[in-house]
């Protein structure tokens, strides 16, 4: 249920309609828009009394979502939404490029790479601190020390972090030093840790689980939106198909689904998609020509001696390349890389 | 295989080294070279043997085994771009071709009037089917030979050639007399009695994607029509199954780096029967240009309410204006040209 109160109505209107929902055992949202302020109502199982609200001062009208998902829905909140990052804008006209190593292996190897990438115009920097391998034997992440070679690099370059929380155990760890906490495609679902995010202040990058519906991947957001952390990213990041020439298979129509259906900012990881160096470019073009907001990439000095994901990791010559390149495309759909 | 002459071989060495190869039962290719001349051999089932007797062969430089199964449609055993040239229109080079039109025929007058619009709007080719692949057998099954001189007609008036799908090898003479290329549908990608038929013929060949078939399984579909002589085969990315609804097909947008990698033929898109929903047409249009695709398959119809078939994924004559303009730009900003 969606309150749309009058473009005039004062902030104490607004309030009292929040605590009349309150009142009624359920969750208010309010949702600024550039005219006018409305109210999104969560919680509820059978419909909302409508007849009660409507009679308040400052209402205009009472519109029903149809959707299973509300706070993330455009019916909701036709505008799309910014998210700013420091100075970074994501989801606004400009593109957003977010880059870096797969793990952060060492102090020497990201103050390399985030120097390289933010001479080059990247905006974000990407770095694991724990990793979700598929076998336990493998390279787990260096913890809080990687992160804290993730806050020296964005001492050195200015460029905000984004790392991956895995578990509620490690997130409030996660989310005193990034800029950006991601949630990964393994955790999608993982509830209790979408609940501990939206309780958080800072952006969330969501990853498409990798054989999530796009309504499954929607709803996801919708509950760190209803914990009220309304700066979600989304990520389309390949989805689990037959098709073996590639690690997975990039949805690129889940771009022009998502735009409709939601508001969010939506962006692109063409390095886990593809699992392949050579076809981040092409499908980092296509993902910008399709309408994405901005696209997230690994980049390595040195790919061979990866500590994990080295076959798909750029290497900094080619991430000059692909700068290049996508601020041609950009301009050719009137955007800016950021 | 591919063998390599020295580069002061004979002519009769050459002709002895073809000759044994021919009495393997073998088929093969000579490529004078400038300097050096090459012979492409194909069918081979006994590589071990066919080694064993070529190699110490005067004038014989090295063997070179193609490591895929497919050959001919291999970008090793020919490393240049395939261009399909057809009544002086080309196919797979700096140009980006674009075939567009109804599903199905359905009138003179209706053909007619979208032939006139995509015509003026910049297209190339008009495509529109005669024999439908229907779902279901009480479906709307094309209208057969008829549709197949109306076609014609649309050429005669029009200047556009003619792309049509050949259900049966029955058919095959018949089409042939009237359209320009002739387009293997999904549902027939390892129809091999229809490959093999169209493989004789000099009609270039629109091979679509099954939307099952890996791109093995797809590149040995185009290696049949190669292996009968017919050089001029045109892929087409049309969609594959997944778990996901949302879009009728998924579009894998990663079919087009991979082909561009491993085959020199041309490769296309089809970006309505992959979305089956016209609103993401444009979008997967772009992406699909954006990765590398030499062109577009698109449905258009100027009501597609009332179009006979899969009206839901058919542009409006506007919208197909709208995106020729998109487009265009997004061919420029990768160094290519509508």
């Amino acid at each position: 249920m969606l309150v749309v109160m009058h473009r005039d109505a004062t902030q104490d209107q607004i309030d009292e309609v929040c605590k009349f929902i309150k009142e009624m055992g359920l969750s208010s949202h309010p949702i600024p828009g550039t005219q006018r302020v409305a109210i999104g109502i969560t919680g509820n199982k059978e419909m909302v009394d409508t007849n009660r609200i409507e009679g308040f001062d400052g209402v205009i009208n009472l519109i029903h979502v149809t959707q299973p998902y509300k706070l993330t829905s455009r019916e909701m909140k036709p505008e799309s939404t910014v998210i700013n990052v420091g100075d970074v804008k994501v989801g606004g006209k400009d593109i957003v490029v977010i880059a870096g190593p797969c793990a952060v292996e060492s102090r020497e190897q990201t103050t390399e790479i985030a120097k390289a990438i933010s001479t080059m115009g990247a905006n974000m920097l990407r770095g694991g601190a724990f990793k979700p391998r598929t076998s336990p034997y493998s390279f787990q992440g260096l913890g809080e020390e990687g992160l804290k070679i993730l806050v020296e690099a964005r001492e050195k370059t200015g460029l905000p972090i984004v790392s991956e929380a895995l578990d509620t155990d490690n997130f409030d760890l996660v989310e005193k030093y990034v800029d950006v906490i991601q949630i990964g495609a393994r955790n999608m679902q993982n509830f209790s840790l979408l609940r501990k995010a939206g309780q958080s202040k800072k952006p969330v990058l969501l990853k498409r689980g990798m054989s999530a519906t796009i309504k499954e991947f929607v709803l996801a957001a919708e509950y760190i939106m209803s914990e009220r952390n309304y700066n979600v990213i989304l990520c389309e990041r390949g989805i689990r198909t037959f098709s073996d020439h590639t690690r997975f298979t990039l949805d690129i129509s889940s771009i022009p689904e998502l735009r409709r259906i939601t508001h969010l900012p939506i962006i692109v990881d063409p390095s886990h998609a593809s699992g392949r160096r050579d076809m981040v470019l092409p499908l980092s073009r296509a993902a910008i020509a399709a309408g994405a907001d901005g696209i997230i990439v690994e980049v390595h000095p040195d790919p061979a001696k990866a500590l994990s994901d080295g076959p798909q990791s750029l290497t900094i010559e080619m991430f000059e390349k692909l700068m290049q390149k996508l601020e041609i495309i950009a301009k050719s759909i009137e955007r800016n890389i950021q | 295989m591919i063998i390599t002459m020295s580069v002061d071989a004979s002519n009769k060495e050459i002709e002895r080294v073809i000759e044994k190869v021919k009495g393997f039962g073998y088929n093969t290719k000579l490529f004078q070279g400038e300097k050096k001349t090459v012979i492409h051999v194909w069918g081979v089932t006994d590589k071990e043997r066919l080694m064993k007797r070529i190699e110490p062969l005067p004038g014989v430089e090295k063997l070179i085994p193609i490591l895929h199964p497919f050959k001919l449609a291999s970008r090793e055993f020919h490393p240049e771009d395939t261009v399909v040239s057809i009544d002086g229109r080309s196919i797979g080079e700096k140009e980006i071709t674009v075939i567009a039109g109804p599903c199905a025929v359905e009138s003179e007058e209706n053909l007619l009037e979208i032939a006139a619009i995509i015509k003026e709007a910049g297209a190339k080719f008009l495509r529109g089917g005669v024999f439908k692949p229907r779902t279901s057998p009480y479906s709307f099954q094309g209208l057969g030979e008829k549709g197949l001189e109306i076609l014609a007609r649309a050429r005669e008036r029009t200047g556009l050639l003619i792309v049509t799908e050949v259900l049966s090898e029955i058919d095959v003479p018949l089409v042939s007399q009237y359209v320009d290329i002739f387009q293997i549908g999904t549902r027939n990608m390892q129809n091999f009695p229809l490959l093999k038929t169209v493989g004789r013929f000099k009609n270039p060949v629109l091979l679509k994607r099954g939307m099952s078939a890996t791109m093995e399984e797809w590149l040995m579909s185009a290696e049949y029509i190669l292996s009968e002589g017919n050089p001029n085969v045109i892929l087409c990315e049309r969609g594959i199954r997944t778990f996901e609804k949302y879009t009728r097909n998924t579009l894998d947008i990663s079919a087009v780096p991979v082909i561009n990698h491993f085959s020199h033929l041309p490769l296309f898109i089809d970006p309505s029967h992959a979305a089956g929903d016209w609103r993401y047409v444009s979008a997967l249009a772009k992406a699909g240009i954006a990765a590398g695709a030499d062109g577009l398959l698109l449905e258009v119809h100027t009501d597609p309410t009332v179009a006979l078939s899969d009206g839901k994924q058919s542009l409006k004559p506007k919208n197909f204006n709208q995106l020729m303009k998109e487009i265009k730009k997004i061919a420029e900003a990768t160094g290519r040209t509508v």
